[in-house]
């Protein structure tokens, strides 16, 4: 039995495709080299585009770099939470087919989804006002306010007392 | 004999940009509407700030500065220098306090890359910005590159007098369609209007049809429209126009790119019922002979690789990544580190090339300008014929810009000066990128993409790169953008004043 795990362990290991989840970086600065490969990715949904049967589900990873992933629009129906300035999107990984150039998609840069996980639901994120900011940015237009004023009314009293000379 | 500068200089020009400060503060408002209709009141306070600084330094200048003294050329041109930068960083004080940035720094190369149309962001996560900074980023471009902010002042105050004229003129839009400066820059902004609503029609119904759910539609429609017009490329996606995956949506940026790239004159004539112009104008011409040479050299390049196999595959990577770098907009449907790592260098060269030239005169384009290639072409024909035609033989020269204009030394010597100052910077810009230890081509690829006001990116800008590397591309986009005299004309007015003091 101990074989049988220690095999299966090593060959996980040396699938790098299967086990280790590539970076987006990783994927976009290496992309001849993961060419038709399978690829692990995982990344928070940005943004769904469903297309029949099919959808287009784009991914940001972690360190910011974003991928489109074609799959079921069945999987897609799977997504709550779309990531965006008040939500924290889904995190999914996929494991699918790495295309640098894909000729189905017009050479589109794109993972061909096999297996589509959403590993963590995402959620609402809270945007409550900041009120001591909210309070100094009135106080500020106030001082704005009160200086345009006060600046006019001096060039006021100035231009009684003195014209503006005529060049 | 240069005058020394005297205390009535700085006045005027102080007190010409006083309206326009006051002006971007106002225009700070537009964003709180897009914040209050999709419930972000956390961010109002951030644009409230910007508002009032703009207000209080507005307040100021046009205080302690007021001049009855009229404008001359030198002060109009050290003024639009000037208000190019002060502007933008007065509009970047939001971007920056909603922490869109990590730093005031980057917010301000943000600011200066929206004002001048170029698209290159610093924007640490665009995907999650909220919507009303996100349009700031892109009224911004509409605005500064779109329109030009001169011409807006001129169009609300009517302004009349010389200096608006000459104002005008330093900020890099000569454009004469009407006696009135202030007629002639409302009917800019009529163009421009009239482009955005209809290129946000045409990105909506693509929008619709791609997929979207009709309010990302309309919103990412508006905000692309406006960027596409103003050849500016900044997008309210992290992979540009690769986020839709649809022809149509790319199809809808390349109507709107090429509109945009298009003199204001030529629009003006073509839209008065002057139907034929758009066929002999020389700078159509010569946009279609580059957009033609350029595509089919970069297709065969990519082909020869085999990195984009069908004709569909290269319509959509190679010839819009043309497009959009002739047009200097900067819209993207490959990743940056695509263009880094896997396009091959000469495709990266002649989309360097190909941004360096630009677009036309007097459109929302950059870089050196299709006129000025077509005049320097046509003058090297002439000085050709000139040497190989008898002594005795007159060579006379024209070309067809609305009206047929004679070819003369003296405009051939304006497009070579023009031409040879962005030649130099490039080369300082690119020689600037490569000691921070990039390559060559990416070097010359991000520099000329900075210069021409573009936006494409191999990857080189981002919030990570150097802040002597940032600092100098925000000098390239300032400086492209006022086609260069105004800069140095405002460095001879500092050196002037160095040297000679400032007298009462």
């Amino acid at each position: 039995m101990k074989k049988i795990f220690l095999l299966i362990a090593i060959f996980l290991l040396l699938t790098p495709g299967i086990v280790r989840t590539e970076s987006g970086r990783a994927l976009l600065e290496n992309a001849a080299g993961f060419d038709n490969k399978t690829v692990t990715f995982r990344g928070e949904v940005i943004g769904v585009i469903p297309r029949g049967d099919f959808a287009w589900v784009n991914l940001l990873d972690n360190e910011g770099y974003a991928i489109g992933v074609w799959c079921s629009a069945e999987n897609a129906e799977n997504v709550l939470f779309i990531g965006d300035y008040k939500h924290e999107g889904d995190t999914v990984e996929v494991i699918g087919t790495f295309h640098m150039a894909c000729a189905e998609h017009g050479g589109d840069l794109d993972i061909h989804a096999d297996n589509f996980t959403i590993v963590e639901r995402g959620h609402e994120v809270d945007r409550s006002v900041n009120l001591p900011l909210a309070a100094l940015s009135i106080a500020l237009a106030a001082v704005a306010i009160f200086i345009a004023f006060y600046l006019w009314r001096i060039r006021k009293e100035r231009e009684k007392i003195l014209p503006w000379p005529s060049y | 004999m240069i005058l020394p500068l005297t205390k009535d200089d700085l006045k005027v020009i102080g007190y010409s940009m006083s309206k326009i400060v006051y002006l971007v503060g106002v225009l700070l408002f537009l964003p709180i509407i897009v914040a209050v209709f999709y419930g972000e009141f956390d961010v109002i306070p951030f644009f409230l700030v910007g508002i009032a600084i703009s207000f209080i330094c507005g307040s100021l200048l046009y205080h302690f500065l007021k001049t009855k003294k009229e404008m001359e050329l030198k002060h109009a041109l050290v003024m639009a220098a000037l208000i190019w930068l002060v502007a933008p960083l007065l509009a970047s004080i939001p971007i920056w306090l909603a922490n869109a940035t990590t730093s005031y720094l980057d917010a301000s190369f943000e600011g200066i890359s929206g004002f001048t149309g170029t698209g290159l962001t610093l924007v640490t996560d665009i995907d999650h910005l909220s919507r009303s900074i996100n349009f700031l980023r892109h009224f911004l471009q509409f605005l500064g590159d779109g329109i030009g902010i001169i011409v807006v002042s001129l169009s609300i105050l009517g302004t009349t007098e010389m200096s608006s004229v000459l104002a005008f003129k330093g900020e890099a839009k000569d454009v004469g369609i009407r006696p009135s400066i202030v007629r002639t820059s409302r009917i800019i902004i009529g163009i421009a209007v009239t482009f955005l609503v209809i290129g946000t029609v045409l990105f909506t119904a693509a929008g619709v049809y791609a997929g979207l759910d009709p309010g990302t539609a309309v919103f990412d429609g508006l905000n692309h429209s406006m960027t596409g017009y103003a050849t500016g490329g900044f997008s309210v996606r992290s992979q540009s126009l690769l986020y839709y995956h649809n022809v149509w949506i790319e199809v809808a940026a390349i109507v709107i790119m090429v509109i945009g790239a298009l003199n204001f004159n030529l629009h003006y004539a073509v839209l008065g019922g002057k139907r034929k112009e758009i066929l002999k104008n020389m700078e159509v011409r010569v946009l279609l002979l580059f957009l033609v040479v350029f595509g089919v050299f970069v297709s065969a390049n990519l082909l020869q690789l085999n990195l984009y196999s069908s004709g569909e595959a290269l319509f959509r990577k190679s010839v819009f990544h043309v497009i959009s770098a002739q047009t200097t907009t900067g819209f993207q449907t490959v990743p940056a580190s695509s263009l880094m790592f896997v396009w091959p260098v000469l495709s990266i060269l002649m989309l360097s090339i190909s941004m360096l030239i630009g677009g036309c005169a007097n459109s929302t384009s950059g870089g050196i300008k299709l006129l000025r290639v077509g005049v320097l072409f046509k003058s090297l024909v002439k000085d050709i014929k000139r040497a190989l035609l008898p002594k005795s033989a007159v060579v006379k020269g024209s070309f067809h810009h609305i009206d047929d204009v004679p070819l003369t030394d003296t405009v051939a010597k304006g497009a070579a000066v023009i031409a040879l100052s962005y030649l130099i910077l490039f080369s300082v810009g690119a020689m600037i990128t490569v000691a921070h230890g990039y390559s060559l081509e990416d070097s010359m690829f991000e520099t000329s993409s900075a210069l021409s006001n573009v936006g494409l990116s191999t990857g080189i800008t981002s919030p990570t790169m150097p802040a002597t590397l940032k600092v100098t591309y925000m000098f390239l986009m300032w400086a492209g953008k006022l086609e260069i005299i105004a800069i140095f004309v405002l460095i001879g007015f500092i050196i002037l004043a160095l040297r000679k003091g400032i007298r009462k």
